[in-house]
């Protein structure tokens, strides 16, 4: 298989790595560079389990190859916390019992994340709307978007206050 | 905190209990939460270890079919491929019930999805490519797709029953396709037919399911092949009777094999049995003992681990007209897939469920489980409690529409109340199904609503409530041992896995709340089959109960030597040191000198001394009443009976055949709330878990092939599907040998959901569905045409 190079930013760090071509975003970060905190569920871009935002978007990350991503900035859920502080959306996920199993979590969070960059004051619906790509089997998703309200209250709080 | 939060959504119903407590009754963020959130909690597949070799496996394509020859040579001698494994290489049997499986396909296989050939290497890629390169012939086989078939036993999946390894628990019937059958009778129900002025019959079918954890079963293994050392890390929901088959499997001594728990991303049974471990196991033998790490994809995970068993039941119910039931019969027939793995059990605690929780003087249930040439069936969060409760709820409608009853009166008239002699002939207590189905219909306003109505948009509406029990597995034993470190904070070593369910906050919180301790000096310690002490398994929704009572017994031993450690620091004699309800070591002649559990670090109490640590035990074989196979009458048959209602309304449109579920009303009896927001979430999850059951999911076989084994074709319930408002009572009826009154709520919350949505949907569509899931094309295009003439 055919290698390149990529200079890539995951979680604000600079990573140069020769890669297989072939080599998914996923693949990557958990076997490279030990990030599994992103989940590998299907393989197939069904499940959402493995959603990282690239440059603020986010994506399966099963579904891109990691050549793509030179150049590009990756944010995973191990780079959300911050300052030895959560991001107010973990906090919320904690708070309100957003969280079982843990498997969907940091999908969840990524999505979220994306989701409130995309509308900071979301109604149900619209996070209905936006979340429907990550799949979770143990909540029954109500208390994920409670969580996504409680953050988006906190993080408008914030706004305010700077 | 935020209870707040919740108390919109939730009522609690006190009948035994109160809301004094300080720890308990109270809302705590979830043990290990953090961990989750920041993505560092491991899981199954984030072990790695120095060394480690992939797995792959070759799955067998075909349905049923004797194996001519395998040819592993192009595959041993690609480069990095460190092991090849088929089934010659390990003649042995794996079994929970009856040893029937082999670890690699021996000579045939049975079922689409069995293991054929499997390959250890240096990547996946190139493990994954050995196994393209391995060649086998097969000579196909006629293959048996349902229950029909298997009936008919001229195919017998396994022809010699009586060569098997078979515990004493399971009933296979030489010379047929029937791999347990299950038997309860209770009275004559022919004396109770004849006293009836109403019979009704009905039929019910629910179709295959899968757990679709979004973690897939994975394993990663060291095995020593001349020790016999076995070392596993996998997401096991029962670590010890894995532990217990794996040992036999390869024939070790159990202390030999080890298992370390990780991170379980889901389990609903699905994880409780062995499915990557053997398979990882052998890899390391061949490999001369090098880790192999094997984590199946999602396609590998629907069709070669295990799912819930298709199910077809009739039930027969003598009734008089004033809704008095005089006499049930259930006749239950498992389609259960090639081996029979967990079935039994299945079989077993839905025969006692099949009845429901009414008073029935007669009463008959025939279980059989029948194989096929399909993936495995096993335990689905309940042991088939749901799959009968949406049977026998289905028919308590159609009784209540043969005598023009109010489908609430006729189950509130028939229902088991304390001091009624219950299924098995036991006098039953603790029982507040009444309650709960009077909460769950006022959850959605039941007594207000007509059975069915048109919505403004012209969508056909309807109601529908269902109940059910369950009985916990008994007997069963458990252990924990509780350690205090040396700053006086707690480790619970516990086997009671965490897998969502809430268990690793509801033990510290039942040891905070009888020591008097504040929460987080309570840590839960990881879970290694080495170490921790035994318990029977995390399923059964036993854990909080069992583990809890084992608990508050390591607390009290606790107590007692912490005791001792301040009589020596008050200088006092023991007995005249006593630990209050609020946590102080108090002497009793000189109440100024006490110590507070939250203080005993930096007392010094415990400096130099030995180390306070305690071992908590609690089992059930003594209060058991083994019910005998013929006929399953006993006055114990389970320690702990969990019940519970769900009322739903549903809108299906009539143009698309769409059923959206619009609120559904629960009252589940939890004996006590330790975690009331865990009560919650498991509510929560069920109630939507359940929905997917009811309308949408379904795996499809078609002559012995899945057709759609994976989530695009197999769908699970999105975010877009979850649009139900939810209200939810948590009743408590203290359970007088649960810890402070527990009850489970693991599998309960599950149990009542699918029958309430199918009757709201068959009064929405005054028709009569007698399967599930229920689809648009089924609405729209059913062969027997629904009554309301809108559809």
């Amino acid at each position: 298989m055919q290698n390149i190079t990529i200079h890539t930013i995951v979680n604000n760090e600079l990573y140069i790595r020769t890669i297989p071509v072939n080599m998914t975003l996923l693949q990557f970060l958990r076997e490279d560079l030990h990030l599994t905190g992103t989940k590998e569920g299907c393989d197939e871009g069904e499940c959402g389990a493995c959603t990282v935002l690239v440059d603020g978007h986010p994506m399966n990350s099963c579904l891109v190859l990691a050549a793509e991503m030179d150049g590009k900035h990756v944010l995973t859920v191990e780079g959300l916390a911050e300052d030895g502080r959560l991001h107010p959306l973990q906090e919320a996920f904690l708070e309100v019992g957003a969280v079982q199993c843990g498997y969907c979590t940091p999908g969840m969070l990524l999505s979220g994340i994306a989701m409130l960059n995309l509308y900071p004051h979301p109604t149900r619906e619209q996070i209905r709307k936006e979340m429907e790509g990550n799949i979770c089997r143990c909540t029954g998703y109500e208390r994920i978007a409670d969580a996504i309200l409680l953050a988006s209250e906190r993080l408008a709080g914030e706004t305010e206050a700077h | 905190m935020l209870e707040g939060r919740d108390w919109n959504r939730l009522v609690i119903n006190r009948k035994e209990t109160t809301g004094d407590e300080a720890v308990i009754g109270h809302t705590q963020i979830r043990k290990g939460g953090i961990a989750k959130v920041m993505g560092t909690a491991k899981f199954g597949a984030d072990v790695d270890l120095p060394g480690q070799l992939y797995g792959a496996v070759l799955h067998s394509p075909h349905a049923h079919a004797c194996i001519l020859s395998i040819d592993t040579e192009q595959a041993r001698a690609l480069p990095g491929v460190r092991a090849v494994v088929i089934g010659s290489d390990f003649p042995t049997l794996y079994g929970s019930f009856i040893a029937d499986q082999p670890v690699v396909a021996q000579e045939k296989v049975r079922y689409q999805g069995e293991p054929v050939a499997a390959v250890a290497a240096d990547t996946e890629e190139i493990a994954h490519e050995a196994v393209r390169l391995i060649r086998v012939e097969y000579e196909p086989l006629p293959v048996i797709n349902d229950l029909a078939e298997s009936m008919k036993n001229e195919v017998l999946i396994h022809e010699d029953w009586s060569r098997y390894d078979c515990s004493s628990a399971c009933f296979p019937i030489q010379g047929t396709n029937i791999g347990d059958q299950y038997h309860l009778k209770k009275g004559d129900p022919d004396i109770g037919f004849a006293e009836a002025d109403e019979i009704v019959e009905s039929e019910f079918t629910c179709g295959m399911l899968q757990h679709t954890t979004i973690e897939t079963h994975t394993a990663t293994a060291e095995a020593n092949p001349i020790t016999g050392d076995i070392h596993i890390w996998s997401p096991s929901q029962s670590p010890f009777s894995i532990r217990g088959l794996l040992a036999k499997t390869f024939h070790v001594p159990l202390e030999k094999v080890r298992l370390t728990v990780t991170e379980i991303g889901g389990g609903f049974g699905g994880k409780y049995e062995a499915r990557c471990e053997p398979l990882a196991i052998a890899l390391s033998l061949k490999a001369n003992g090098r880790p192999v790490k094997l984590t199946y994809r999602r396609d590998e995970e629907f069709a070669a681990t295990v799912c819930r068993s298709p199910v077809h039941m009739h039930i027969k119910t003598g009734v008089k007209k004033d809704g008095t039931i005089t006499a049930q019969k259930v006749n239950i027939e498992w389609d259960a897939g090639a081996y029979v793995t967990t079935n039994p059990r299945v079989d077993y605690n839905a025969g006692f469920a099949a009845n429901g929780p009414y008073k029935i003087p007669h009463a008959q249930v025939d279980g059989y489980v029948y194989m096929t040439n399909k993936t495995l069936g096993t335990a689905y969060r309940g042991f088939g409690v749901t799959e009968v409760a949406t049977a026998h709820e289905r028919q308590m409608d159609l009784i209540a529409e043969k005598l023009g009853m109010d489908p609430l009166e006729l189950r509130l008239k028939n229902v088991l109340c304390n001091g009624d002699t219950g299924i098995t002939g036991e006098i039953m207590h603790t029982m507040a199904v009444k309650e709960c189905l009077q909460a769950a219909a006022d959850n959605i306003g039941w007594k207000d609503l007509p059975l069915h109505w048109i919505d403004e948009e012209g969508n056909l509406c309807g109601k529908g409530i269902a109940c059910f029990n369950k009985l916990t597995g008994t007997p069963s034993t458990t252990s924990v041992l509780v350690k205090m470190n040396e700053n006086g904070s707690l480790y619970i070593m516990s086997a009671s896995t965490e897998m969502g369910q809430g268990v690793t906050t509801t033990l510290p919180q039942i040891a905070a709340q009888a020591l008097g301790m504040d929460l987080e000096k309570i840590s839960m310690a990881p879970i290694d089959t080495a170490i921790t002490p035994f318990d029977k398994t995390t399923t059964s929704s036993r854990s909080t109960f069992h583990s809890g009572n084992a608990v508050l017994e390591a607390c009290d031993d606790i107590k007692t030597q912490l005791c001792r450690l301040a009589a020596l620091k008050f200088k006092v004699d023991e007995t005249d040191v006593k630990y209050t309800s609020d946590g102080y070591i108090t002497c009793r002649s000189d109440e100024s000198k006490k110590i507070h559990i939250n203080d005993v670090g930096k007392s010094g109490i415990l400096h130099e001394q030995a180390p306070v640590a305690a071992l908590g035990k609690y089992g059930t074989s003594d209060i058991f009443d083994p019910p005998p196979v013929d006929g399953r009458q006993s006055k114990r048959p389970t320690v702990m009976w969990m019940h519970g209602a769900q009322a739903a309304i549903v809108a299906v449109n009539p143009k698309t055949g769409r059923v959206q579920v619009k609120k559904v009303g629960a009252a589940h009896d939890v004996g006590k709330a330790i975690n009331p927001t865990g009560c919650l979430q498991q509510i929560e999850g069920s109630i939507i878990m359940g929905l997917g059951h009811a309308l949408m999911e379904e795996m499809i076989y078609e002559n012995g092939n899945l057709r759609n084994g994976n989530m695009v074709d197999y769908k699970v319930p999105t975010f877009m599907d979850a649009d139900v408002e939810m209200k939810i009572t948590l009743v408590e009826q203290a359970h007088p040998e649960g810890p402070y009154g527990v009850k489970g709520i693991g599998e309960p919350g599950l149990a009542p959901t699918a029958a309430a949505m199918v009757n709201a949907v068959c009064n929405a569509c005054e028709a009569n569905f007698t399967s599930i899931p229920i689809k648009p094309e089924h609405v729209l295009f059913r062969k027997e045409k629904a009554h309301a003439p809108q559809i």
